[in-house]
């Protein structure tokens, strides 16, 4: 009765070695990701891997017009200001996203929600005239869309792309940290992208850095 | 030869305009095929598509494939035996549609793609598709707001063949899966039809009377969802659709369903249209073969300037 399962065993050993050598020789780190969705969350976390740090936060940080620049830009008109200063999004009537940079003092805000965002006075008249997006629910695609190395043409279709400007938003929302309570009249100092459909919206900023100043 | 007579018949029953296949030449002949008009989304593609292609001096030849792969495999046979110079489609199915688009590139006919892609490239000309995704956010983003971030919730599904189904629930879910007191308590496909909708409705109130809103594939499911929520005394229940349909339209500014997400249908069979046109002259539209047009969200701000799935400013 005994030999026989042990041979079993045996058997089973060396296939599982066999199975062992066919693994190692594969050069490691190289599996290839599938091309349909099943490999969309590897094919984003390696794109995230890529150039979130390197490129995207950087490309940002360096280029962000301060918001005057911006808004006297746009007096030229939207278009003129988007090919001057910024990158349209994939497709007809897409915004155009601008990397801005500011300050300004809290006027309203709501904490209360998944999406939380602060109205800030930037320009001195104690009215709102730019919304910073504080998360954790980081709403659009502005900090996917303002980098044109993310072409849409390199994605099989618009919900891997998507996908991106999702996790895109995640890490975003990793890195904004408030302090807890009412930040009303508090100095608010920020770099990020707004996403533009006409020259006189109101600004909302996904944010790449955001300081709330003592 | 009865085969082919067989399919010519059907496709002379159903088109709108026709330029009889005897005559020696279809001189000029664009076919626009789609589903069915009985959804005005796709009468609004098929009319677009037709205004365009007339202004450009084109004869048309208008199919409707009713979702019916099958059906629709006929249509581009007769298309092809018509002698048509190119193809404008709305597809019966992201599979099975390739073979079909493929078959009329053999015979040199160029397709041009309107509203729902294919799941092979270099097989069309054009894919002009509206984002479904970044629609769906949209819709989503909406909803989660006048749910006040939270409670019980439906899904209406639209037909699984099609792919904009599945983006639009997964665009939904991206959004709204991020608000933990959101919870789906029944998801069930209508087909994008009104009357399945209604059934489907009645039958999710039943099973969830605690139901505060409703979110929907399309318009025409939001349509039938409404009307059944109006039936069961449920007016205070939130319904967010897609499309933008004037039905839906009417239905927002009388303050029953809450918002959808307008598509802009006609002016992308114009375009496809155009870039047909431009292929036919020049060998080429200059332009990549996915192109993604934009939605727009519609609320009770804005409804009063959509008219045939187009907003005016």
């Amino acid at each position: 009765m005994k030999p026989f399962p042990l041979l079993a065993l045996g058997l089973a050993a060396s296939l599982a070695l066999a199975g062992c050598k066919i693994v190692k020789n594969e050069p490691e780190g190289e599996k290839a990701i599938a091309a349909d969705a099943s490999g969309d969350d590897a094919r984003t976390a390696q794109r995230i891997a890529d150039t979130f740090e390197s490129k995207l936060l950087p490309l940002v940080n360096d280029t962000a017009l301060p918001l005057p620049d911006l808004r006297k830009a746009l007096a030229g008109g939207l278009d003129a200001a988007g090919k001057a200063h910024g990158n349209r999004g994939a497709g007809a009537g897409a915004a155009w996203n601008f990397a801005v940079k500011g300050e300004g003092k809290v006027v309203s805000a709501k904490l209360d929600s998944r999406a939380r965002w602060i109205g800030l006075d930037t320009d001195g008249d104690n009215q709102q005239d730019v919304t910073v997006q504080l998360g954790p629910v980081i709403k659009g695609s502005a900090m996917r869309d303002i980098a044109a190395f993310y072409n849409f043409d390199d994605f099989r279709d618009q919900i891997e792309f998507a996908k991106l400007g999702r996790a895109i938003n995640d890490e975003l929302s990793k890195r904004i940290s408030v302090p807890d309570g009412d930040l009303t009249g508090r100095t608010v100092r920020f770099t990020g992208v707004v996403p533009l459909k006409k020259a006189d919206e109101e600004f909302t900023v996904t944010p790449s850095k955001i300081e709330v100043l003592p | 030869m009865k085969l082919n007579r067989i399919l010519l018949a059907s496709a002379l029953a159903l088109s709108v305009a026709w330029v009889a296949p005897g005559l020696a030449v279809a001189a000029d002949t664009i076919a626009i095929i789609t589903p069915s008009h009985d959804n005005p989304f796709f009468k609004a593609e098929a009319d677009g598509a037709a205004a365009k292609a007339k202004e450009l001096g084109y004869e048309t030849m208008v199919l409707v494939h009713d979702d019916d792969a099958n059906k629709q495999s006929e249509l581009f046979d007769s298309a092809i035996a018509a002698g048509v110079k190119a193809i404008v489609l709305d597809n019966a199915g992201a599979d099975a549609s390739v073979s079909a688009v493929q078959k009329a590139k053999d015979a040199g006919i160029p397709s041009f793609l309107i509203d729902r892609e294919i799941t092979a490239t270099g097989v069309a000309v054009s894919q002009i598709v509206s984002n479904n995704y970044q629609g769906a956010q949209l819709g989503a983003e909406k909803f989660v707001e006048l749910m006040g971030e939270g409670g019980q919730y439906a899904e209406l599904l639209g037909k699984e063949s099609d792919t904009n189904a599945g983006i639009r629930s997964q665009g939904y879910h991206d959004v709204i899966d991020q608000y933990p007191d959101l919870k789906m308590v029944a998801q069930q496909t209508a087909n994008w039809s009104q009357t399945e909708a209604y059934a489907v409705m009645e039958s999710m109130l039943q099973a969830n009377p605690e139901i505060k809103g409703v979110i929907s594939g399309n318009d025409t499911m939001a349509m039938g969802a409404w009307a059944a929520l109006e039936a069961a005394g449920r007016k205070d229940v939130i319904v967010v659709g897609f499309d933008g349909s004037n039905d839906v339209r009417d239905s927002i500014l009388a303050g029953g369903i809450k918002a959808t997400v307008l598509q802009p249908a006609y002016s992308q069979a114009q375009l496809a249209v155009t870039q047909a046109d431009k292929y036919l002259k020049g060998g080429s539209t200059g332009l990549d073969e996915k192109q993604l047009m934009d939605c727009v969200l519609i609320d009770d701000s804005n409804a009063s300037k959509l008219e045939t799935f187009a907003l005016s400013n």
